[in-house]
């Protein structure tokens, strides 16, 4: 068979056509790669917040390399709403203990931070949740990222056509940055994990309440962009009395009686997901995150403290993550 | 004998100040140091001269605390000529200047001109107004509160027109029909009818229920010839929009009232505010009638001045007593920092709720 000049030429830009429009596809959407070679995850047993946590977290702190000596450390809580009897935020005890903690590793400075994704009246759900009340007594300055100083960041990654964020200065000056979710299924997004978490640092006196640009961007896209461009450093889940069903706001409690310690928001929320009864591959942005933000997989991260078991029943979920569920 | 009750019940004693003068120090009232301490601030950090400021002297009145405010606003006042949404940044937020250029108005003669200035010169080529100096050009929700706070001061008719323009123009992403389709067919979970569509926080976004009743309130301030042909449909739409997202016992929340079959709670301060936006066009339906209810139950329990002040300035514009709420507030404002300039100023209009209503031309 042969070809004329004219076929090969038409069969070279049909060639060059097809490579051009499909490369954008196979290219990696991320410009950092921030996976550890192995993670560590520490599980440590707490039965109810009324026990004693500042022992428990320090020494928990122990099981990890990690340095804060002269760092600035921001604590990220969970801190959404405030609805009685609901396990919506992050338990106020846990994060005081997590600032003596830091306090007690050298840390130059220790803060909380959080701009509630719902509720525009940050000082109302601090004092309704009894936030202001622990903050207070301990001392730890707390900072509302929705209104801080915003400063304009280029994307670490473009799952979303978003090509920067505007963040909260408060964000961007700390040098250790403490992951604080309360675990939780989300009708959403599947789970509200560490990385869910960090919509709580888009700042929504630029984005609004709630920051519905992520979530006409994808929810799972905004959270890879967003998780990208704020690096978690620690993380420390609360999950002592997690949320089942319509999380975030209106699901049940469920205890776990657990707290999870980690440097590697991944292998955490893989972690998390596992407790909870879920298939963390079966989550879109856990799934991707484990290519360049950390591991999720078994045989990458080692686990120390308890033990960790699947429950016999899942977490309930909304109909539309029923798939997450490992049944 | 009423000093000796003071020197051995200390917590008695301010009561005994109410009692005795018919009138609450908030100072009185606080907490004993030794309870609670604090000295130190939650909120970020302040300045000095705020910190000073924080002890009152006995019998502040009302009118007092309010004055007190202002002379803070001043001197939170930024040589852009804005205010800094959280003190003490120094960029300039729109939200927290419209606020205070409200409280202040133009007789602090200065503050205002410079306000007025730094509010004109900050205005995007399209009309619109950004979140905050140096924010992106396409414009945002501040928009309406500029337009508000700017009233008959904005003597450009041709920039004036522009920015009514622009907010006539911002719609939530549910008013094209592509949109609307999809969250009648396919995403339904949050239960809202997607026909009724208000304007959104920011650009391509959905209508959410503070920046709707804002517009709202910002297109009672369209000069009386531009008013109807050009800003009905959208006023009537917008209003549909607020009575649709009612909370199913009263209230409103950022615009989600049902979401998977199950009922939000409402928010204070967004159901103060929708409350606020509707009263000139839907005062009398059952949705205004419950949600008015609602927040007249929740008022006295707010532990907070920011949602306390919008729903004293609501419930004032709906002729409710005011008195306890007044007095709850200037105590809330005197025993906390308050680094938040948008709530130190919304505090200052609550606490003068009648020139604040006729500024937002909400009719009594």
């Amino acid at each position: 068979m042969t070809m004329t000049r004219r076929e090969l030429l038409i069969a070279g830009a049909a060639v060059a056509a097809g490579v051009s429009v499909t490369t954008p596809f196979f290219r990696p959407r991320y410009r950092i790669h921030r996976r550890l070679r192995r993670s560590r995850v520490a599980l440590l047993r707490l039965e109810d917040y009324s026990r004693p946590i500042d022992e428990l977290l320090f020494h928990g702190l122990a099981l990890f390399p990690i340095k804060v000596q002269a760092k600035t450390v921001l604590l990220k809580p969970n801190l959404v709403d405030y609805i009685p009897g609901n396990a919506i935020n992050t338990d106020p005890r846990l994060v005081v203990a997590a600032a003596e903690a830091f306090r007690r590793l050298g840390a130059r400075s220790v803060v909380a931070a959080e701009g509630p994704g719902h509720q525009r009246d940050t000082q109302l759900v601090l004092s309704e949740s009894r936030y202001e009340q622990e903050l207070r007594l301990h001392s730890i300055p707390f900072i509302d990222l929705n209104r801080d100083e915003l400063l304009r960041v280029p994307m670490g990654a473009s799952y979303t056509d978003l090509e920067s964020l505007w963040l909260p200065r408060a964000v961007l000056g700390s040098s250790f940055i403490v992951s604080m979710p309360k675990v939780k299924a989300h009708h959403w997004s599947g789970v509200s994990l560490s990385m869910k978490n960090m919509f709580g640092v888009v700042p929504g006196n630029r984005y609004g309440w709630p920051k519905n640009i992520l979530h006409w961007r994808g929810i799972h896209e905004s959270i890879l962009d967003v998780c990208a461009t704020v690096p978690i450093h620690f993380v420390i889940a609360d999950a002592v009395i997690a949320m089942e069903g319509n999380g975030p706001l209106n699901g049940r409690p469920r205890p776990l009686r657990t707290v999870v310690l980690a440097d590697d928001p991944v292998a955490a929320d893989a972690t998390c997901a596992r407790l909870m009864g879920f298939e963390p591959d079966r989550i879109p942005h856990l799934h991707e995150a484990s290519h360049f933000l950390g591991n999720s997989s078994p045989d990458l991260i080692d686990q120390v403290g308890e033990v960790l078991r699947r429950p016999e029943v899942p977490f309930q979920v909304v109909p539309e993550f029923q798939h997450i569920r490992a049944i | 004998m009423v000093a000796n009750i003071r020197k051995l019940f200390p917590l008695v004693g301010p009561l005994l100040t109410v009692i005795e003068t018919g009138r609450v120090c908030p100072s009185a009232i606080r907490i004993p140091s030794s309870a609670l301490d604090f000295s130190f601030p939650v909120y970020g950090c302040l300045t000095p001269r705020m910190r000073r400021r924080r002890t009152c002297p006995s019998g502040m009145s009302v009118e007092n605390t309010r004055a007190e405010i202002c002379q803070i606003l001043i001197e939170r006042q930024l040589p852009s000529g804005g205010w800094p949404a959280l003190a003490p940044s120094p960029q300039t937020a729109l939200e927290a200047t419209a606020y205070s250029m409200l409280a202040l108005g133009p007789e602090h003669e200065d503050e205002y001109g410079r306000a007025l200035r730094c509010v004109l010169d900050c205005q995007n080529p399209n009309g619109s107004w950004p979140s905050f100096i140096g924010d992106d050009p396409e414009g945002a929700w501040t928009t309406a509160l500029v337009l508000i706070a700017l009233a008959e001061n904005f003597k450009d008719v041709r920039r004036r027109h522009k920015g009514f323009q622009w907010l006539l123009q911002s719609a939530g992403k549910e008013s094209s029909w592509l949109w609307r389709w999809k969250f009648r067919t396919t995403d339904r979970q949050v239960r809202f009818d997607s026909r009724k569509f208000g304007w959104p926080w920011q650009p391509d976004t959905n209508s959410w229920v503070v920046p709707t009743a804002f517009a709202i309130l910002a297109l009672d301030h369209l000069p009386p010839s531009w008013a109807k042909e050009h800003s009905g449909f959208r006023l009537q739409r917008g209003t549909e929009m607020l009575l649709d997202r009612v909370c199913p016992g009263g209230g409103w929340n950022a615009g989600n009232g049902v979401v998977y079959g199950t009922a939000l709670a409402p928010h204070p301060d967004d159901t103060a505010v929708a409350l606020l936006a509707l009263k000139n066009r839907a005062d009398e339906s059952v949705a205004v009638g419950r949600s008015l209810e609602w927040l007249m139950d929740s008022a006295l329990r707010i532990s907070a001045p920011w949602s306390l002040a919008w729903s004293a300035l609501a419930l004032a514009a709906y002729g409710r007593c005011l008195n306890r709420l007044l007095s709850s507030l200037a105590e809330q404002v005197r025993a906390i920092d308050i680094p938040d300039t948008a709530t130190l100023a919304v505090v200052a209009l609550a606490l003068d709720s009648e020139r604040s209503l006729r500024l937002l031309r909400v009719k009594l």
